[in-house]
C-alpha cells in the first residue's frame, strides 16, 4: 500500500530516542562550560553547549538534542525553541561553508538582494539550499550587527563586509 | 498578599485597593473593560499583545496594565482617544498575518480575537503585503494546529509549563516567522488539552471536535467531571442528543478548576454516544445461556421474583462512579427492601479508615494553592488527581510553598519538591509508622532513608507557618491511613493550620464513602450473599471475585456496556451515563457538586437510582422519589448528617460549591491499628534497591482513557476491553475516541506504520509494556 500522507502532516519528522556519544575530551569541555554558571541554573550553559554539539556533529541533530536534554535536565522542546531562534544553529546539515547573508534593513537597502542573487546564480542554488558537492549553503539571516559596513555576510565565524559582486567572486574563489 | 489598602484613581473615580494588586485586575473588578489576549490570571506575565494599554499620569508613555502593580496615588485613564488609537493599531498588527478565515474556523463564535476585534479593532485592513502561509497540521490526534491564526500570546506555552510542568509546546523561530510548535512537529505530552482551552484564537483546536458543529449550535450544560476525584466543573456541549465536546471555558462555566481540565475529563466523553451501549434490558434465562433483549416490565418482574426467592441474602454493590443519589438508593434497597446488611462499594481501596479517624478538616483546592507547606506521601496526583497536582505545582512555583515528597518513585512533582525522601519500594507504610511514632528507630532500614532525612522533615514542618497540608495516596495500607489521618492533628499550633487531602481514584469515592456508611467489606458481601444487585461493574474482578460471581444464584447488573461483570449477570439493566442523569458527586475536598442532564438517555437507558427504585416499587416498597432527582437528594440529605439541610438550589452556583463537613473524630487511641501496622511493617522484606527514573508523562493517565472509550467509562470496566492497537497505527489519522481511525482515512492509517513508536510514547498506552 502506498503511503500517502496528507500535506497536513509533512512537517513532522521522525524523532528518535537515541542519545549521541561524545569522546571524553568533549564531555570534559562540556562540564567546563557548566562550571561557568551557578549549579541550579544549568540551562544557562545551553548556548555554549549547542556550539559544541554543532562543531562535533556538523549540525544540531536529534541525538545531540537528546544528549543536551539529559545533560541539562531540559525538555527537547526547550532546546528546539532556542535553536530555532538563533540563525547560528542549524537543525539540518549544512555545507562546509555556511554563507549567512544579512537581510535586515541596512543591508537590504544598500544591495543585499543583488549580492544574494549573484551568489545563488554562481553556486546554482536557491536560498536555504546546499550545493551538490556539500561545500556551500546559502541562507538569509537577521541583523548581524554590522550595519556600518553593509552589505555584509558571515561565513563560518568570519565577517565579510562592504560586499560587492567582485569581492564576493574573489572570496568564493578562495574558498575550497 | 497584604491587606494594606492604597488609593488608586481610575477614570476620575477613587478606589481603595489591596497593596500589590495588579492594575488590570483592579480595573476589571471595577467594571472598566480592558482588552487583552496574553494576560491570564495566575500565569507568568507576558505583555506581548499590547492590547491592555492605559495612560498612567507621570509615566512617559502608554503602559501595559497587565504588568503594572498598583501604587498609592496612581492616576489611571483606561479610555481616551489616544488609547483607542493605540489599541486599534495593535488590533491591525495582530491581524497582519491572520487569515481571517472565521467562517471555516471551529473557534468562530467563541473566539476572543474575533470578539476583541469587533469591539476594539478597526475592521479596515491596510496591509497589502502577502501573509505568511503556514500549513494546517495536527500536533497529535487530539490537538489540531493552524499556525497562521496565531497571535503569539504564548498562553499555551505558559500553561504547559506552569500548570502541567511539561514544556511540551514552545514558540520556535523568531520575528514574523515565530510559530507555536514542538520539536519534530509532534506533541509528546499527556494531551491534557489545556493549550486548546486557553488559546484565544483558532490556532489550537480540539482535533476530535473538528468541523463537527459551530459553538453557538451547542447546548452548554454545566456538570462535573466523571473521572477524577477533584470534581472539576465542565461544560458539556451537546446537540441533537449527542455529546460533541467538553470544555471548561470560563464563558460557559466558572468552577473551582477555572479552565483547567485533564485529558480524561476533556476528551473522554466518547462513551456516551457509543454504539456498543446496552440498548435494552437483557435477561439470561439459563445459566451459561445468552443475554436476550427484553422489555423493562419483563426485566423488572423477573428480577423481583428472583430477589423474593433469595430473601435477605441479596447483596448490594455500588460503584464509586455512580451519583450520590444512586449509591444512596442502592443502600436503601439493601436496608429497606431486602432487609440485608450486605451492602458495599466496589472500590477495593476503602476511604473509611481515613474519614473515621479524621483529626483535621479537609483542604479545598484553593487552600492547597495558597498553602505554605505540603507533605505528599505516596500517590501520583499528576496522573490521577490532575487538578490537585496543578495546585501543588502552582503553590510551589507561584506561591513559594515548600513541598516535601515521600515516595518510592521519583515522580515528576519531585522537580518542585524542596525535600524528597526516596524510600524503598512499597515501604510507605513503614514511613507512616516512623512518622507517627518518632521513637521507633528500628524500622529505618525498612524505609531506606536516613534518620537525618526524617529529622529534617520534622524540623521543616516545625518551622512552618500558615497552612500545612498533608496528602497521602492509595499506596498506603488502611491502618497506615488511619494512623496518619489521626496523627495529623498533632502538628496544629497557633501559627499553623493543618489540613488533610485524600487522593482517592474515583470521581465519587468520597460520596460513596458517605452514602454507604456502615458497609461491609466487598469480600464479605460477595461471600455472604446468594444474589447480587450490582450498580456499575466491579472495578477489579480478581480471581477471587470471579470465582464468587460464578457461584451466585442470581446477579443483576446495572451497566452501560457489556463488561467482565455482565458476563456473570443474569439480568443486565441499561444504565444512563453521567451526561444523561441529574445528581451530585462529592469530590475529594468535600464539595458536593451537581451533575446535570445534558442529553436524553440513549436507547432505553435509565438513571441508576431510577432502576433501583423501580425494582423496589415492584417489591412493594416505594422510596417516594416520584422519579425526581431533587426528591432523591432531599431524602439523602435528611438521612446523612454531613449533608443535612442541603437541597439542589444550594448547589446551583458552581462558582460557590458547598462543602460538606465531615465529622472530626479528634484524638483517638489507635494502638490496635498501630500494632497491625507494625506487624505489617515487620513482615516487609528488607531491600536496598530503589526505583530509579522518573516515570514518563501519562504513564497511568492514558492507559485508562482518551483512546479507548471502553476503558474510559462511567462504570469502570475491568477487563475484557477491546485492544487499543488500532490507535497505534498512525498519528496522521484523526481518531474517534474509541480508538478507531476516522473511516475515510483508514487506508492511509494502515500504511503509515513508521510512526508507531511515537504514538506509543505519546499516548502512553503501552508504556508498561502492556496493550
Amino acid at each position: 500500500m502506498a503511503s500517502v500522507a496528507p500535506t497536513f502532516y509533512t512537517n513532522q519528522v521522525q524523532v528518535t530516542d537515541e542519545v549521541a556519544n561524545f569522546s571524553p575530551e568533549v564531555v570534559e569541555e562540556m562540564y567546563l562550560h557548566l562550571t561557568k554558571y551557578p549549579p541550579d541554573r544549568k540551562r544557562s550553559a545551553l548556548i555554549p553547549l549547542l556550539f559544541v554539539i554543532q562543531r562535533e556533529r556538523g549540525y544540531v541533530d536529534n541525538e545531540g538534542v537528546n544528549f543536551l536534554a539529559r545533560f541539562l535536565d531540559l525538555e527537547v522542546t526547550d532546546i528546539w525553541e532556542t535553536v530555532t531562534f538563533y540563525s547560528m544553529f542549524n537543525l539540518r546539515p549544512v555545507g562546509k561553508h555556511h554563507i549567512q547573508i544579512c537581510k535586515t534593513l541596512s543591508c537590504r537597502i544598500i544591495g543585499e538582494p543583488k549580492i544574494t542573487e549573484h551568489i545563488c546564480n554562481r553556486l546554482g542554488i536557491h536560498v536555504g539550499e546546499t550545493t551538490d558537492d556539500e561545500k556551500f549553503t546559502v541562507s538569509l539571516v537577521e541583523c548581524l550587527g554590522s550595519c556600518g559596513t553593509a552589505p555584509m555576510m558571515q561565513i563560518g565565524f568570519d565577517y565579510h563586509e562592504d560586499l560587492t559582486t567582485e569581492k564576493v567572486d574573489k572570496l568564493l574563489d578562495s574558498l575550497s | 498578599m497584604s491587606t494594606e489598602l492604597i488609593k488608586v484613581t481610575i477614570n476620575g473615580q477613587e478606589f481603595a485597593v489591596e497593596k500589590g494588586a495588579r492594575l488590570i485586575d483592579v480595573c476589571r473588578e471595577q467594571a472598566f473593560n480592558i482588552p487583552s489576549f496574553c494576560y491570564y490570571q495566575d500565569l507568568a506575565l507576558q505583555a506581548s499583545c499590547r492590547m491592555c494599554l492605559v495612560r498612567i499620569e507621570k509615566m512617559p508613555k502608554l503602559q501595559t496594565s497587565c504588568t503594572i502593580t498598583c501604587t498609592d496615588g496612581m492616576i489611571v485613564t483606561t479610555q481616551s482617544a489616544e488609547i483607542e488609537k493605540a489599541q486599534r493599531a495593535m488590533g491591525e498588527f495582530l491581524l497582519a498575518n491572520h487569515p481571517l478565515d472565521c467562517p471555516v474556523c471551529d473557534r468562530g463564535g467563541e473566539c476572543e480575537l474575533q470578539e476583541m476585534i469587533f469591539d476594539w479593532g478597526d475592521v479596515e485592513e491596510r496591509f497589502v503585503e502577502s501573509k505568511n502561509a503556514t500549513p494546517e497540521k495536527f500536533l497529535s490526534p487530539i490537538v489540531a494546529n493552524d499556525p497562521q491564526r496565531c497571535i503569539l500570546c504564548k498562553r499555551c506555552t505558559r500553561v504547559c509549563d506552569e500548570w502541567m510542568g511539561e514544556d511540551a509546546i514552545e514558540a520556535g523561530n523568531r520575528g514574523v516567522n515565530t510559530v507555536i510548535g514542538t520539536y519534530g512537529g509532534w506533541l509528546d505530552c499527556s494531551q491534557c488539552g489545556n493549550c486548546i482551552e486557553v488559546c484565544p484564537t483558532g490556532t489550537l483546536l480540539d482535533g476530535t471536535y473538528r468541523h463537527e458543529t459551530r459553538p453557538w449550535e451547542l447546548d452548554q450544560t454545566i456538570s462535573t467531571d466523571t473521572y477524577s476525584s477533584d470534581g472539576m466543573q465542565l461544560s458539556i456541549g451537546s446537540r441533537g442528543g449527542r455529546v460533541h465536546r467538553i470544555v471548561a471555558r470560563d464563558r460557559y462555566v466558572d468552577g473551582l478548576n477555572g479552565e483547567f481540565l485533564d485529558v480524561k475529563a476533556r476528551f473522554g466523553h466518547g462513551f456516551v454516544n457509543h454504539e456498543e451501549r446496552i440498548k435494552t434490558p437483557l435477561i439470561r434465562y439459563k445459566k451459561g445461556g445468552k443475554l436476550i433483549p427484553t422489555t423493562w416490565d419483563e426485566a423488572i418482574h423477573f428480577v423481583t421474583n428472583k430477589f423474593k426467592e433469595s430473601g435477605n441474602n441479596v447483596g448490594v454493590v455500588a460503584s464509586p462512579r455512580l451519583t450520590n443519589e444512586s449509591i444512596f438508593t442502592l443502600k436503601r434497597f439493601a436496608k429497606e427492601v431486602v432487609g440485608s446488611e450486605n451492602y458495599t462499594i466496589s472500590d477495593v481501596e476503602d476511604l473509611a479508615p481515613f474519614f473515621n479517624n479524621l483529626s483535621v478538616p479537609l483542604a479545598t483546592h484553593k487552600e492547597i494553592r495558597h498553602a505554605k507547606t505540603i507533605l505528599l506521601i505516596g500517590g501520583e496526583p499528576e496522573e490521577e488527581q490532575t487538578f490537585t497536582a496543578k495546585q501543588i505545582r502552582q503553590a510551589v512555583r507561584n506561591g513559594g510553598a515548600k513541598l516535601i515528597i515521600v515516595h518510592d518513585t521519583p515522580i515528576r512533582l519531585t522537580a518542585q519538591a524542596s525535600q524528597f525522601i526516596h524510600v524503598n519500594p512499597k515501604s510507605l507504610d513503614a514511613f507512616a509508622l516512623a512518622f507517627a511514632d518518632k521513637s521507633d528507630k528500628t524500622i529505618l532500614s525498612k524505609i531506606g532513608a536516613a534518620q537525618s532525612e526524617i529529622d529534617d522533615l520534622l524540623k521543616l514542618i516545625g518551622e512552618s507557618e500558615g497552612d500545612f497540608i498533608i496528602m497521602f495516596g492509595r499506596d498506603l495500607s488502611a491502618e497506615a491511613q488511619a494512623v496518619l489521618a489521626n496523627v495529623a492533628g498533632n502538628f496544629a499550633s497557633e501559627k499553623r493550620r493543618v489540613l488533610l487531602h485524600p487522593l482517592p481514584l474515583y470521581n465519587n469515592s468520597v460520596g460513596a464513602n458517605d452514602m454507604m456508611a456502615g458497609r461491609k467489606s466487598l469480600s464479605d458481601v460477595l461471600i455472604n450473599s446468594t444474589a447480587l444487585l450490582i450498580g456499575g461493574s466491579l472495578s477489579k474482578p480478581s480471581a477471587l471475585t470471579d470465582g464468587f460471581l460464578s457461584r451466585k444464584d442470581f446477579i443483576v447488573v446495572q451497566e452501560m456496556f457489556e463488561t467482565a461483570t455482565t458476563e456473570f449477570a443474569d439480568v443486565v439493566l441499561p444504565a444512563a451515563s453521567f451526561a444523561e442523569t441529574d445528581g451530585t458527586f462529592t469530590n475529594n475536598t468535600g464539595f458536593v457538586q451537581r451533575v446535570r442532564q445534558a442529553v436524553e438517555p440513549v436507547h432505553q437507558a435509565k438513571a441508576d437510582w431510577i432502576i433501583t427504585s423501580m425494582i423496589a416499587r415492584e417489591m412493594g416498597v416505594d422510596f417516594g422519589y416520584n422519579f425526581s432527582a431533587p426528591a432523591a437528594f432531599r431524602t439523602l440529605a435528611d438521612s446523612i448528617d454531613a449533608y443535612a439541610g442541603l437541597r439542589y438550589p444550594h448547589l446551583k452556583d458552581e462558582s460557590k460549591p458547598v462543602q460538606v463537613k465531615h465529622p472530626i473524630a479528634g484524638k483517638k487511641d489507635l494502638s490496635k491499628e498501630t500494632d497491625a501496622l507494625r506487624r505489617g511493617v515487620e513482615a516487609m522484606p528488607e531491600t536496598n534497591e530503589k526505583i530509579i527514573g522518573t516515570p514518563k508523562v501519562g504513564h497511568k493517565l492514558h492507559r485508562l482513557t482518551t483512546m479507548t472509550s471502553k476503558t474510559a467509562q462511567f462504570h469502570l470496566l475491568a477487563h475484557g476491553n477491546p485492544k487499543p492497537e488500532n490507535l497505534l497505527v498512525s498519528p496522521l489519522v484523526q481518531f474517534n475516541l474509541d480508538g478507531t481511525p476516522r473511516v475515510e482515512e483508514k487506508a492511509e492509517a494502515a500504511s503509515a506504520g513508521d510512526r508507531i513508536s511515537d504514538v506509543k510514547r505519546t499516548a502512553g498506552v503501552t508504556l508498561d509494556g502492556k496493550v
